[in-house]
C-alpha cells in the first residue's frame, strides 16, 4: 500500500477497535453468540475472546500440528476445526473437545457446515465425509485428487467439492451414488456455492475462478487477476461474489439472469499497491471487508467509490476476516497472530 | 518474510535415500527440519514433522504439456507456513520412480511458494552397483540423474577402482554439470548438500562442466550433455531471442540448462538457468580482470543435436 494513501488517516480500528496479540498464525476467526469471537490458530490451538475484552483470552488445545480450517458447528457455541493432525474436532465455549473423526496422515482442510440439513461436511485429502449432528459418519465419497474446497447448497442437499481437473457433486444422503463430474482443465483450489443455488463458483492455481451454472452446467470463466485468488464471499442475496486476489476488490456481478456473462466486474479500491488476501461480505449490506498482505484493511461499498480505511499496513498480512450474523462486530486477524475487533453498532458509513 | 530451503532427495528404490535423510536429521547441527515423504515410502524417519505427500503432479492449464507441478507441495508448503513450531529447511523425499521435474517447476511457477522457500538443489542417490543396470531398464533412473546438482554415488565400497571409474564416466556424460560425491552408507559432510543454492543464479558461479573425451563414450544414453564454449562475446539481443526459441520449441526435451555468458558491452556475467521451459536469467556478479571472458552454456536434455546447438549458439557471437 502507498503510505501517502493512509497517510494522516486514522482507521476504524484506531479510533473504536481493541486488539490482541497471540503469537500463531491466524488460520480463522469466527464470531460466535453474543459477540464471542474464536480464532483457531497455527499453533494447533483455538482462542476465544471475550466482545468486552476484559478478562484475557482463553486458549484450548486442539489440534498437535496446527489448525487448518475453521468453522461455526451446528450447535452455535461450538466450532468446528480440522488439522494437519488428520483430526476433525468440535471445541464448545467452555474448552470441552470432541473429536468427530481421525483419519492418520490426512490433512483435514475445507470444512464446511449446512444447519439447512444439519450435516457437517469435511475433506480428509481425497475423501469427503459427511457427519450428522450426533457425530455420526453418513457418507463418504471418494476422489481420484485432493479436495481443496467443500460447499453445500443452500438446504444442504447436495455437496460441491473442488479439486485437480474440476469439481465434483454428490447428493448428501444418497447411499450408494456416481457424482456428477463437472470437468474444467486445472487445479480447483476452493469452491463456494451461491447463496441461491444457481452457481458454483472456483478458485483455481491459474489467477483465475471457474464458474458453472448449475442448471445446464454452463461454463464460466473469470480472469485477469494478477494472483491467486484465495478468498471469496457472497454479498446478501447473492447479489455480487466478491473476490481477493487483486490489489482492489473485485465483485462480480450475479444478479442478472446469466450470471456475471459478458459483464464487467465492479472494482473497487484505493490505489493500494499490495493485493486482497481476505475478503468478508457483510451479512445484511452490500459492503465487504478487504485485507491486503502488507496487514491493512478496508470496508468497501458496492456503488461508493471511497473505502474507508480498518486498519493500517503492519502486522503481517491479513488471513482472517469475520463478521458477526447481526453485522455488528467485525474481526481480523494475520498472519503474526495480531487479532483485532470492532464495534460498528454506533458507527455509519460516511456519505460520500 | 524469511524464505525457508527446500532441499530434494531423489534416488532409485534402494539407493539410500532414507539413510541420506536419516543422517541429515541426526547429525549434530542444531537445525529443525521439516520432512516431505511420500505416502508409500520407506517407514523409519527420524524426525518430529513428517508429511505425507501423495505426489499430485498436475498440468499446468496454460497449453504447455511439459509444465507440470506437485500440486501437493503447494499445498503443504502452504500449511507448514502457518506452524508455530518453525524450522530451518524442509526435505522433500520423492518416490523412486518420481519425475523431478514437477517438483523443480513448482518453485518456478507458484508465487507463494517462491515468497516463502527457494529450491536449494535436488540430490540423487545412486547406487553404484545396480546404477548400470537402473540406466538400461528405468527411464526415471536416467531423469533423476540427469537432473541433479549433486549425485551421491554410494555403496561405492567393496568396488574396483576401474569399474567405479566406468559408473562415473556413465553418469558424466548425462549430466556434466552435477556434483558427484562418493559415499558408503551416504556419509558425506552436510555442507557438501545443503546450503548448496544451486539454483540461485548468484550462486552458478564458476561451474565447471565436466566432459570426457569421444573415446570415453561407450554408452549412449537417452540423456545426455553437451557444453558449448565460446571466448568470443555474444550478441545479447541474437542470444536471448535464441534461447527462448529454443526452449519454447524443444524445452520437453531439454531437461536443465546452465550457463554463463559474456555479452558485448556488458561488464557482467549474464547467467542462465533453465528447467524444461521455465527460464530464469539476470546479470550477476561483474567479470574480474584476471578472469577469462569465457561464455559457457550445457544443456542436458534428450534429442539434442550438438552440431545445431553449436551451429545457433556461434550465429548469436556478436
Amino acid at each position: 500500500m502507498s503510505l501517502s494513501a493512509v497517510q494522516g488517516r486514522t482507521s476504524l480500528f484506531e479510533r473504536i477497535g481493541t486488539s490482541q496479540k497471540l503469537d500463531a498464525y491466524v488460520v480463522g476467526a469466527v464470531f460466535l453468540k453474543e459477540g464471542l469471537l474464536a480464532a483457531a490458530l497455527g499453533d494447533g490451538q483455538v482462542a476465544f475472546i471475550n466482545s468486552e475484552n476484559i478478562s484475557p483470552p482463553s486458549f484450548v488445545s486442539v489440534h498437535d500440528g496446527t489448525c487448518l480450517s475453521l468453522a461455526v458447528d451446528l450447535e452455535e457455541q461450538c466450532v468446528l476445526t480440522g488439522g494437519d493432525d488428520g483430526r476433525l474436532v468440535s471445541t464448545d465455549t467452555e474448552g470441552k473437545t470432541a473429536a468427530i473423526a481421525t483419519i492418520a496422515g490426512r490433512w483435514v482442510e475445507p470444512i464446511v457446515v449446512s444447519r439447512a440439513s444439519g450435516l457437517r461436511a469435511a475433506a480428509f485429502g481425497k475423501t469427503v465425509c459427511l457427519f450428522a449432528q450426533d457425530g455420526k459418519a453418513v457418507g463418504q465419497f471418494d476422489h481420484s485428487n485432493t479436495v481443496g474446497g467443500l460447499a453445500f447448497d443452500p438446504k444442504g442437499r447436495r455437496v460441491a467439492a473442488a479439486h485437480y481437473g474440476g469439481i465434483s457433486l454428490w447428493w448428501a444422503k444418497a447411499s450408494t451414488q456416481e457424482p456428477k463430474r463437472l470437468n474444467w482443465s486445472g487445479s480447483h483450489l476452493d469452491l463456494t456455492w451461491s447463496p441461491d443455488g444457481k452457481y458454483i463458483v472456483t478458485a483455481m492455481q491459474e489467477n483465475a475462478l471457474h464458474g458453472w451454472r448449475v442448471s445446464d452446467d454452463v461454463d464460466m470463466q473469470m480472469s485477469g487477476y494478477p494472483t491467486k485468488v484465495k478468498s471469496m464471499s457472497w454479498l446478501p442475496k447473492g447479489r455480487y461474489l466478491a473476490t481477493g486476489g487483486a490489489d482492489s476488490v473485485i465483485c462480480w456481478p450475479f444478479h442478472g439472469k446469466s450470471g456475471p456473462m459478458g459483464k464487467a466486474p465492479v472494482d473497487i479500491g484505493w490505489g493500494f499497491e499490495s493485493v486482497v488476501t481476505v475478503v468478508a461480505a457483510h451479512p445484511r449490506h452490500d459492503v465487504v471487508a478487504a485485507g491486503y498482505k502488507d496487514g491493512a484493511a478496508i470496508l468497501v461499498q458496492i456503488d461508493r467509490p471511497h473505502p474507508v480505511l480498518v486498519k493500517q499496513p503492519g502486522e503481517g498480512a491479513v488471513t482472517a476476516l469475520a463478521w458477526s450474523a447481526d453485522g455488528q462486530h467485525l474481526a481480523l486477524g494475520t498472519e503474526s497472530g495480531f487479532v483485532c475487533r470492532i464495534s460498528l453498532s454506533d458507527w455509519r458509513a460516511p456519505d460520500n | 518474510m524469511t524464505q525457508i530451503p527446500v532441499t530434494v532427495l531423489t534416488g532409485y528404490l534402494g539407493a539410500g535415500k532414507t539413510t541420506l535423510l536419516n543422517r541429515i536429521l541426526t547429525e549434530e547441527h542444531g537445525k529443525k527440519y521439516a520432512v516431505v515423504v511420500n505416502e508409500f515410502g520407506e517407514v523409519g524417519i527420524d524426525n518430529d514433522l513428517v508429511v505425507n505427500a501423495d505426489e499430485e503432479v498436475f498440468e499446468m492449464n496454460n497449453g504447455c504439456i511439459c509444465c507440470t507441478v506437485r500440486g501437493d507441495l503447494i499445498r503443504i508448503l502452504g500449511g507448514l507456513m502457518k506452524r508455530q513450531d518453525k524450522f530451518d529447511g524442509i526435505l522433500i523425499e520423492t518416490t523412486g520412480l518420481a519425475d523431478p521435474a514437477p517438483v523443480a517447476q513448482t518453485f518456478f511457477v507458484d508465487d507463494d511458494v517462491r515468497q516463502r522457500t527457494w529450491l536449494d538443489s535436488i540430490i540423487t542417490v545412486v547406487d553404484a552397483h545396480h546404477v548400470v543396470q537402473r540406466l538400461e531398464d528405468s527411464h526415471e533412473a536416467l531423469e533423476q540423474i540427469a537432473f541433479a546438482d549433486i549425485i551421491l554415488l554410494n555403496k561405492t565400497d567393496l568396488m574396483p577402482a576401474d569399474e567405479l571409474a566406468q559408473v562415473e564416466s556413465r553418469i558424466r556424460s548425462i549430466n556434466a554439470t552435477a556434483v558427484i560425491q562418493h559415499t558408503q552408507r551416504c556419509e558425506v559432510e552436510l555442507d557438501k548438500v545443503l546450503g548448496r543454492r544451486a539454483f540461485d543464479l548468484d550462486r552458478i558461479l564458476a561451474f565447471e562442466p565436466d566432459f570426457l573425451s569421444e573415446d570415453d563414450h561407450e554408452h549412449d544414453d537417452a540423456v545426455k550433455s553437451i557444453s558449448l564454449r565460446t571466448e568470443r562475446p555474444l550478441d545479447g539481443v541474437s542470444l536471448t531471442g535464441w534461447l527462448q526459441h529454443l526452449l519454447a520449441e524443444q524445452g520437453q526435451d531439454l531437461l536443465r540448462t546452465k550457463g554463463i555468458l559474456s555479452i558485448a558491452g556488458q561488464d557482467k556475467q549474464y547467467v542462465i538457468q533453465a528447467v524444461h521451459m521455465m527460464m530464469e536469467v539476470n546479470y550477476t556478479k561483474p567479470w574480474s580482470p584476471d578472469e577469462k571472458r569465457e561464455s559457457r552454456l550445457v544443456f542436458i536434455g534428450r534429442n539434442i543435436d550438438e552440431s545445431v546447438l553449436r551451429q545457433q549458439f556461434d550465429a548469436c557471437i556478436a
